[in-house]
């Protein structure tokens, strides 16, 4: 059988979903003998885009010029491309003040000195069409295992779709929002990471973006009762996703 | 005629970034480093959010550096709104910090420098050539995600790391069992060290670089600056100190230490600062003194290497320290004044790391600046490339550039940390 070929990029963030799958150490020789990692400039050289790949992997969102042409030039090349993490499936924390200038926020940081102009950060779906996506910030290892089992079969990642308090509710956990009154998200967010927050008892942060099967208006309900006013929610959960509004989404 | 050839995106380094060679009659006359990567403006980002995200929000500017700019946050926050954490908290956090170490180091010199010296191009041929020694790093990686797991919730974007303390505190009975699994990898860390120094070097002798990395803490943390031409220097005075500039080439500011650069941050700089080490560390650097002691670039992965097993002695040390002193499960101190501002200093994998924050009186961000150990490190990495090209010059221009490359690979440069 031959091996499927993968390319894995990088655009505005932080690697960390191309780290994840290298640190699926016990994993990763076993990976290579049912995969060709063929373009991966993070950990193979050299950086060409060649031949045709069974799928792209790519991470973070876009926002230059530049990183919409490579996404591009993936797309062609590749049958299936997966955004990896949620910079390339939601725009990630990149996008926290997608509400101001981009032009003020340069500003801010670099002064008045010119550089070349770049976009207001996007998911890479704004660009290119994506056929599957693995949220998280980072991805859990098993998702990501999980996608390339599916890839070596020739199948597609089956998206979650309960909030992260159905994993909260599995592990028994003490509700961290009606027991300690604390700002967790997970009522709202994407599940599938075995809550992994609140079973340490550190509220969710929304990192996996929004949950189809969640009840928003409930929720916002439940914040209400708990001191936290719609703002302040809508402030965190746009942390990872700026798109997110109070829509019922199943 | 001058023309100019780049590298394509450099290869095995994190990030975005590639070298360019200025060429004059086919030869190569000059060399820059571009880090093109994408503009993040993190500085930008969390002004006007609140105290306690900020942390959270920072330590996505890398993976790779998740912990440790977790922690350089936490702790100028802390210092900035007068929190003062537990000793467990600062011994854990340590742990943590110690843990990324790890993980870092193993990395680069097993996934992404390695590779060059083996004439393959990364991993998959690791796997073929050398399945031994790759296995080997690969368990010493693992273990450095262990310890930033056991501790920091998570191996990248550490949760479990809060303002003022943790979330959950490690159980004494996980703790003693990470210390076990240390002093098994500690065989595996020194031979890493012989490998290492077992390494055919073809990059030629550069000159030895001035140092400059944090002190005045236990090994990683530290109060101020120091550099290895006797200047100290104040957390509060370093962001001035570094004096960072903008260039028209590089999206990540340029530190220009006021004009009497430049200076090295790194593991090189520390070994050459004379940090104190656990004892086998101690040993290794005492054997290949000579090579650390002022050594050229070409000594940074043996460095690397040594500081591979000063960080399992140390993380083993702190478990000791903590087991010691009984663990037990602590809330979080919670801050009482909302203004303030601080500056904090930390030694990153890759160097010197500085996270500087104001805030108002409702506790909102409204300033921040950090620089990163590869932005301090450009002004080293242009002056080495400079070097290079004189030290190569009649070499075909695929030759200066393959050796370019294993040089910018040397200082391990971490680019979505240099533009932030």
């Amino acid at each position: 059988m031959s091996r499927p070929r993968l390319a894995i990029a990088g655009l505005t963030a932080c690697s960390g979903c191309q780290l994840s799958l290298l640190n699926c150490e016990a994993e990763l020789p076993l990976l290579l003998e049912r995969i060709e990692f063929q373009f991966f400039p993070l950990a193979c050289s050299p950086v060409r885009i060649e031949g045709c790949y069974d799928a792209a992997l790519v991470e973070g969102c876009c926002s230059t010029a530049h990183e919409a042409e490579l996404l591009r030039e993936l797309r062609d090349h590749s049958r299936l491309l997966i955004a990896l993490g949620t910079c390339a499936a939601w725009g990630g924390v990149a996008t926290l003040r997608n509400d101001t200038p981009r032009k003020e926020l340069r500003r801010q940081v670099y002064g008045r000195h010119p550089l070349p102009d770049d976009d207001v950060p996007r998911p890479l779906s704004a660009i290119v069409k994506v056929d599957a996506v693995v949220t998280g910030c980072p991805p859990e290892k098993h998702e990501l295992l999980a996608l390339l089992g599916d890839l070596l079969r020739g199948n597609l990642p089956v998206r979650g779709t309960a909030p992260v308090c159905t994993d909260c509710r599995m592990r028994e956990n003490l509700c961290l929002l009606q027991e300690r009154g604390m700002l967790c998200l997970g009522p709202l967010t994407l599940g599938g990471c075995a809550a992994r927050c609140p079973s340490l008892g550190v509220p969710c942060e929304g990192c996996r973006g929004p949950a189809p099967e969640a009840n928003v208006a409930e929720a916002l309900e439940l914040y209400c009762q708990n001191g936290f006013d719609a703002m302040t929610v809508t402030g965190r959960l746009r942390r990872f996703c700026p798109e997110w509004n109070h829509d019922q989404r199943a | 005629m001058t023309s100019v050839r780049e590298i394509n995106q450099l290869a095995r380094v994190e990030g975005h970034g590639r070298v360019q060679l200025m060429q004059q009659d086919g030869r190569v006359v000059g060399a820059r480093l571009e880090l093109y990567e994408s503009l993040r403006l993190f500085e930008a980002l969390v002004v006007g959010r609140r105290f306690d995200e900020l942390p959270e929000i920072v330590c996505r500017i890398c993976s790779i550096c998740s912990t440790v700019h977790k922690v350089a946050a936490l702790q100028a926050v802390e210092t900035g709104l007068g929190i003062v954490a537990s000793p467990q908290t600062v011994l854990l956090r340590q742990l943590a910090v110690q843990g990324g170490q790890i993980e870092s180091h193993a990395l680069h010199l097993y996934c992404l420098a390695l590779p060059d010296y083996l004439g393959c191009g990364g991993f998959p041929g690791l796997a073929r050539l050398v399945p031994t020694e790759l296995h080997q790093g690969l368990s010493i990686k693992a273990l450095g995600n262990r310890i930033q797991e056991l501790v920091g919730g998570r191996a990248i974007h550490p949760f479990n790391l809060l303002l003022g303390g943790l979330g959950t505190v490690p159980t004494a009975e996980q703790l003693a069992q990470l210390a076990d699994e240390l002093l098994a990898i500690q065989g595996a860390a020194l031979a890493t060290v012989e490998l290492v120094a077992g390494l055919q070097e073809s990059l030629p002798l550069l000159p030895a670089l001035p140092g400059c990395a944090v002190t005045g803490g236990p090994s990683l943390f530290g109060d101020r600056l120091t550099t290895t031409d006797g200047q100290q220097v104040a957390a509060a005075g370093a962001h001035t100190w570094l004096d960072e500039q903008l260039t028209s080439y590089s999206h990540a500011k340029l530190s220009n230490f006021g004009g009497k650069g430049p200076y090295l941050a790194g593991p090189l700089a520390r070994l050459n600062l004379a940090i104190p080490c656990e004892p086998a560390a101690q040993a290794a650097l005492h054997r290949f003194n000579t090579r650390i002691i002022n050594g050229t670039l070409s000594a940074s992965h043996l460095a690397r290497a040594i500081e591979l097993v000063q960080a399992i002695e140390r993380s083993g040390r702190l478990i000791d320290e903590l087991l010691q002193n009984g663990i037990r499960p602590e809330q979080p101190v919670i801050p009482e004044q909302f203004a303030g501002s601080a500056t904090a200093l930390i030694e990153a994998p890759r160097g010197l790391l500085l996270h500087q924050y104001t805030f108002d009186g409702d506790g909102r961000c409204t300033g921040a600046q950090v620089v990163t150990p590869t932005a301090i490190n450009q002004a080293a990495m242009a002056a080495s490339l400079t070097s290079l090209v004189d030290r190569l010059a009649g070499n075909s221009v695929s030759e200066v550039k393959v050796q370019a490359e294993r040089l910018v690979r040397c200082f391990d440069p971490c680019i979505s940390c240099a533009v932030h």
